[in-house]
């Protein structure tokens, strides 16, 4: 056994480190040096054993040394009235020249899209940005194991719980939500926003973090013409002119038939006749998804359609970056007047 | 997966340009990234005669050849008999051989399209002249051979274009194959070409051999073919195989059938390889050879082919020469006991078709798409094979695709079957019928098409209908196993006859109003008065780093944590905005911005939470907002709660704040609580959030400067307060007011709250219209005093008070302020 009364030496290096106005010096103190010199002094089969001793109490003087440079910075600091509206022997601090301040363009689009869907019937929801499987994926008629799935790229939790990568992650509680509604001989019309998640590396066109728009839309009569009248609509509005749509088929496992709908790029963010904007993604409600819903497919039916808004913002302003969005830049932010 | 227009016409006319057919299919089928149009490479390229071939004086390699062009070419050097001299040096260069010319100021193919594309002279080499050059299957940009020059193997006058002779004055459609997953038909040319058909409204005639579904091999039962079992069902709907003998290994496939490979972008190898990726592209079934020999020696007595999972530590040396340690949820082929491949993805080294080979076993096979899918990902295999596996290959196309493929390996290697197909079939998908009314095709497209018009779209790419009335009976041919219900026809008769061509509406229904919910018109506020206050809005991920979390003082434990991100940056939820929002003070000076304010709204997540009635956590709304000044001093603490109180005073929300004193939750943690508040409502007293400075450790670790400050509120809490206020208009009054300025000296202890808050309830008692507002706080360097000046208006209702009447409520006030404050005027 060795001679050292390691405990001993513990105590009284934390009682120093507790006194001391700098005590992070105690770290340098001989006795940690003695201590360690003294492990290869033992025979070797007492070493390991000793030197986990040894180590046990650098850690504990070193927990000690934080919390007591916490102690003393907190000592320094002077407690001010928060009641109060100034400081003693201050003025009234003066907000930031107003011709500073911008909203966030992506914020600011946002509320103008939901503004035209909320003005064409559609009540207004958030998505959620942390959410469930079924809510993700089981609802919206995604098989488990489904390759449909790999589109998607998803993040998961510890828990098994996924930041959404389709604002669709409300759909199936928008058509539970309606569904009284719709059987008193109403319909569904709603849009979730918000942002959503992908598991990608970041470029000046790709993020792992973006936002989407989502609609839906469920009655006794809908049919895909409605759709693209709505969808069509909706874009009329947002650039205030007549323009062309083109569609194109696509696969969602949450619609049948899907489509991929584009526009023909407006005159006033630059377009000319011919050049496309692939906009979203869109088609009529899977009957899988309805009864999932616990509505009866057989007497509703709904269209449902999903798309990004960065780039309508990026169309808008000519943003060529879109790691910008997020990159919290005042360089970036202030070029957005309010 | 790219697609040679060519290749389609063989199997349906197309109607119109390749830009028509092109759009046409983006609107109807699957997007079309690019159309390369790969005749242009070959304008110039001729097909000539060697005449006559001699070696080259002085050289080594070099030939001098004499070739015949037909007297195509115009403007080149001929000698008495119209023939052209060209200097070779590929070794196998000789007198009659057919050959691809490319004459002086053609473009060498490989070199199309290039920054600088090398053009051809004519000019002497090693003193001789030399127009051109004879090309290498690699200069004509077909495939990578530079080992001789392409050897012509059809029959083709001296002087015709080479791209005529082998069909190569094509356009390759690049397809967008993500949105065909659910389409494994469409992953081969003749699934294509059916579609192609369709949606040009032409009906589709699929090629005789590939009608045969239960076709035999015609053999002389020479070999012994081993017995075939799936081991489970739910692993493989059908594995056949064959065996042939006398296969040339070394034999070469067809120039022509090479460069449709080549178009298609596989590597053609030899002609036994070829023709399996050739009924691979044409199809989407994939195929594979073993060695018979080897198969039958690992087999041993028990010459069975199982298919089965892999067992616990298993291993397999693959085809590429990998060890890969199989996980049980591979599906294996084995030859008796032992796995010889890794189903539909790999085939094992064991069993490797070589040089040696004389015999081969010729698989195709089906496998379940999910299983393939999970093998696939765990190994880090992607082949043409396995992406086609993976879309899940209908059991019946592998017998009319081994019958050709028999067929063709007797045609180009001289193999002959000697055994009959074997196989284990123990599919039981049973041919699907759906049933779809004319009126709900319509209804749901909005379209008004006859049952006539149905029939016919559908009938085009192989549905069978039959109508009785307007209820249609749709029989789905077995290679669309996607077809199930009614809604996946109407895509279809939508599809087939274009989404493009239906009137667009709008739903009918009544008219209702709808506005933004309240919570989202109060963010909006908020967001409005707080750019009004200077202040620019950010948006910052949702995901933070551990060291985030830490350097704020919030423990990870708490956030909800991603297992699979690609970096340590997004490995947690973040549990308030203030970290992140601190994470991008130091960035925004370092840029040059001396003072500003940022500001988020978003969402964070705690696990100390808990979940909503869904099981899933339950999410916080927050706006937190960070106040930075490069140069100032002082305390930023007051100038974070100006805006504050600027932004919700313009909601009518008042607020008080009180000393921060062992908050636990993650919002406050980075807060100094000696120099931070806890913000209330007024009214209510509920609790909105915290303001202030943050501690030492967090200014230190987030390189703020000495002057940052901010605060972080619950903005539901809001929606409370604002209910609480109700109407606030209070009639004016019809006299005047008068002001009066109080000075009180006060212990340093004592709180401008306490001050304000009880002369508002003095005041609130006299029935006046009254109002409190700070005028000076001073507090001298010496003693333990300080002297806070407040400014008292007064109103009254009915008259205007007197000089009396103004004292006895000033004096009442101060009374009860010096009283609760211990304090006094001066």
């Amino acid at each position: 056994m060795s001679t050292y009364d390691v405990e001993g030496i513990k105590q009284s290096l934390l009682e120093r480190v507790a006194s001391s106005k700098s005590p992070r010096e105690v770290l340098k103190a001989t006795e940690f040096r003695e201590l360690y010199g003294a492990i290869s002094t033992l025979p070797p089969e007492e070493r390991g054993a000793f030197g986990k001793q040894v180590n046990e109490v650098k850690i504990a003087v070193e927990a000690a040394i934080e919390s007591r440079e916490n102690e003393l910075e907190s000592a320094d600091i002077v407690a001010i009235d928060v009641s109060a509206p100034w400081d003693i022997n201050a003025k009234q601090p003066q907000l930031l020249p107003t011709e500073n301040g911008t909203q966030h363009p992506l914020t600011k689009e946002l509320e103008n899209v939901v503004d035209i869907f909320t003005r064409m019937g559609f009540d207004a929801i958030e998505s959620r940005q942390i959410d469930d499987d079924h809510h993700m994926f089981g609802a919206l008629n995604f098989p488990e194991d489904h390759p449909a799935r790999d589109g998607y790229d998803t993040f998961r939790t510890e828990e098994g719980f996924i930041p959404p990568a389709h604002t669709s992650t409300m759909q199936h509680r928008i058509l539970k939500e309606g569904k009284a509604k719709l059987e008193a001989g109403g319909h569904i019309a709603a849009v979730s926003y918000g942002r959503v998640f992908r598991n990608e590396d970041v470029d000046a066109t790709h993020e792992h973090t973006f936002y989407q728009c989502e609609g839906v839309f469920v009655s006794k009569d809908a049919t895909l013409g409605d759709m693209l009248g709505t969808l069509r609509s909706f874009f009329e509005t947002y650039y205030g002119q007549a323009l062309r749509i083109k569609t194109q088929p696509a696969y969602f496992p949450f619609t049948e038939p899907g489509l991929e709908f584009a526009i023909e790029k407006p005159a006033s963010i630059g377009g000319k006749p011919g050049e496309w904007l692939e906009m979203l993604g869109c088609g009529m409600i899977h009957p899988n998804v309805l009864v999932e819903a616990g509505i009866d497919p057989n007497k509703y039916r709904g269209f449902a359609w999903g798309g990004g808004i960065e780039r309508l913002v990026m169309l808008k302003y000519g943003i060529e970056d879109l790691r910008h969005f997020e990159s919290a830049k005042l360089a970036f932010l202030r070029k957005f007047a309010s | 997966m790219i697609i040679s227009v060519n290749w389609l016409k063989k199997f349906t006319s197309i109607n119109g340009t390749v830009d028509e057919l092109a759009t046409l299919i983006g609107a109807r089928l699957v997007e079309i990234e690019t159309v390369e149009n790969i005749g242009e490479k070959y304008q110039g390229v001729i097909i000539a005669k060697v005449v006559e071939c001699g070696p080259l004086e002085n050289s080594d390699h070099l030939n001098v050849t004499k070739i015949d062009d037909g007297g195509v070419v115009a403007d080149i050097e001929r000698d008495e008999n119209g023939l052209v001299q060209v200097v070779c040096g590929a070794p196998n260069v000789r007198a009659g051989l057919s050959v691809a010319w490319l004459p002086p100021r053609s473009v060498v193919p490989e070199t199309f399209g290039d920054a600088e594309p090398f053009v051809l002279g004519a000019k002497p080499l090693r003193g001789v002249m030399s127009n051109g050059m004879l090309a290498s299957a690699k200069e004509l940009d077909l495939y990578d051979d530079h080992s001789g020059i392409l050897e012509i193997d059809k029959d083709a006058a001296p002087g015709t274009l080479f791209a005529e002779v082998y069909e190569l004055n094509d356009y390759l459609l690049d397809i967008e194959n993500k949105s065909l997953t659910h389409r494994p038909d469409a992953f081969g040319v003749i699934g294509f070409a059916r579609e192609v058909a369709g949606i040009q409204g032409l009906p589709f005639e699929t090629p005789t051999w590939l009608q045969g579904l239960d076709a035999a091999v015609q053999n002389d039962g020479t070999a012994t073919a081993p017995a075939v079992v799936i081991e489970d069902p739910s692993l493989s709907d059908r594995f056949q195989a064959v065996v042939l003998s006398g296969v040339d290994e070394s034999a070469h496939s067809p120039i022509q059938l090479q460069t449709y490979l080549s178009r298609s972008g596989v590597r053609p190898i030899s002609a036994s390889v070829d023709i399996s990726n050739y009924l691979m592209l044409l199809t989407g079934q994939p195929s594979h050879a073993y060695d018979y020999d080897k198969v039958k020696a690992i087999a041993g007595d028990d010459f069975t082919i199982r298919v089965r999972l892999a067992r616990e530590g298993e291993k397999l040396v693959l085809l590429d020469g990998k060890e890969v340690s199989l996980d049980t949820a591979d599906v294996v082929i084995a030859a008796g006991e032992t796995a010889i491949g890794l189903a539909g993805i790999m085939g094992g080294q064991s069993t490797m078709v070589d040089g040696e080979t004389k015999t081969v076993l010729y698989e195709a096979a089906t496998f379940d798409l999910y299983r393939m899918r999970s093998s696939q990902m765990r190994h880090g295999i992607f082949s043409e094979a396995v992406t086609r596996f993976t879309k899940g290959i209908p059991a019946p196309l592998s017998n009319p695709v081994l019958v050709e493929a028999v067929s063709m390996l007797q045609h180009y290697t001289g193999a002959q079957a000697t055994s009959d197909i074997v196989q284990d079939y123990p599919s039981t998908r049973q041919q699907i019928v759906v049933r779809v009314s004319e009126k709900k095709i319509n209804d749901t497209l909005g379209t008004h098409f006859s049952a006539d018009d149905i029939a016919s779209l559908l009938g085009n790419v192989g549905f069978e209908v039959t109508f009785d009335e307007l209820e249609a009976s749709v029989t789905v041919p077995y290679w669309r196993q996607d077809i199930h219900i009614a809604e996946d026809l109407i895509e279809e008769v939508g599809r087939l006859a274009g989404f493009d061509t239906i009137a667009l509406t709008v739903p009918r229904r009544d008219f209702v109003a709808v506005k933004p919910g309240d919570f989202d018109q109060l963010r909006s506020v908020v967001r409005r008065s707080l750019v009004r206050a200077g202040a620019n809005e950010v948006l910052t991920y949702s995901f933070v780093h551990g060291d985030i979390l830490k350097k704020a003082g919030q423990s990870p434990d708490n956030a909800y944590r991603i297992t699979n991100s690609l970096s340590p940056d997004l490995q947690y939820y973040r549990q308030s905005l203030t970290p992140s929002l601190l994470t991008n003070v130091f960035q925004n000076i370092k840029a040059g911005y001396g003072s500003f304010a940022l500001f988020e709204a978003n969402k964070v997540h705690q696990k100390s939470d808990g979940a909503t009635s869904e099981s899933v956590p339950i999410e916080r709304d927050s706006i937190a907002l960070v106040v930075a000044d490069a140069k100032k001093k002082g305390a930023a603490y007051y100038e974070a709660k100006r805006v504050l109180d600027y932004a919700l005073g313009v909601l009518g929300i008042s607020l008080d704040y009180q000393p921060l004193q062992d908050q636990q939750d993650a919002v406050y943690a980075p807060f100094e609580p000696k120099r931070s508040a806890l913000v209330t409502d007024s009214k209510t007293g509920d609790v909105i959030g915290v303001v202030g400075e943050y501690k030492k450790s967090v200014q230190k670790a987030f390189k703020l400067p000495e002057f940052s400050a901010g605060f972080e509120i619950n903005p539901r809490q809001l929606l409370k307060s604002i209910e609480a206020i109700g109407i606030q208009y209070r009639p004016l009054s019809r006299y005047p007011g008068t002001e009066r300025d109080i000075c009180f000296q006060v212990k340093q202890s004592v709180q401008y709250g306490e001050i304000v808050k009880s002369a508002e309830q003095f005041l609130n008692e006299t029935g006046l219209i009254v109002t409190v507002s700070p005028l000076d706080i001073y507090q001298p360097e010496e003693g333990d005093t300080k002297n806070i000046t407040i400014r008292v208006g007064l109103v009254s209702y009915e008259k205007t008070m007197t000089n009396e009447e103004v004292t006895a409520v000033i004096d009442g006030l101060i009374t009860t302020v010096t009283e609760r404050t211990e304090g006094k005027v001066i």
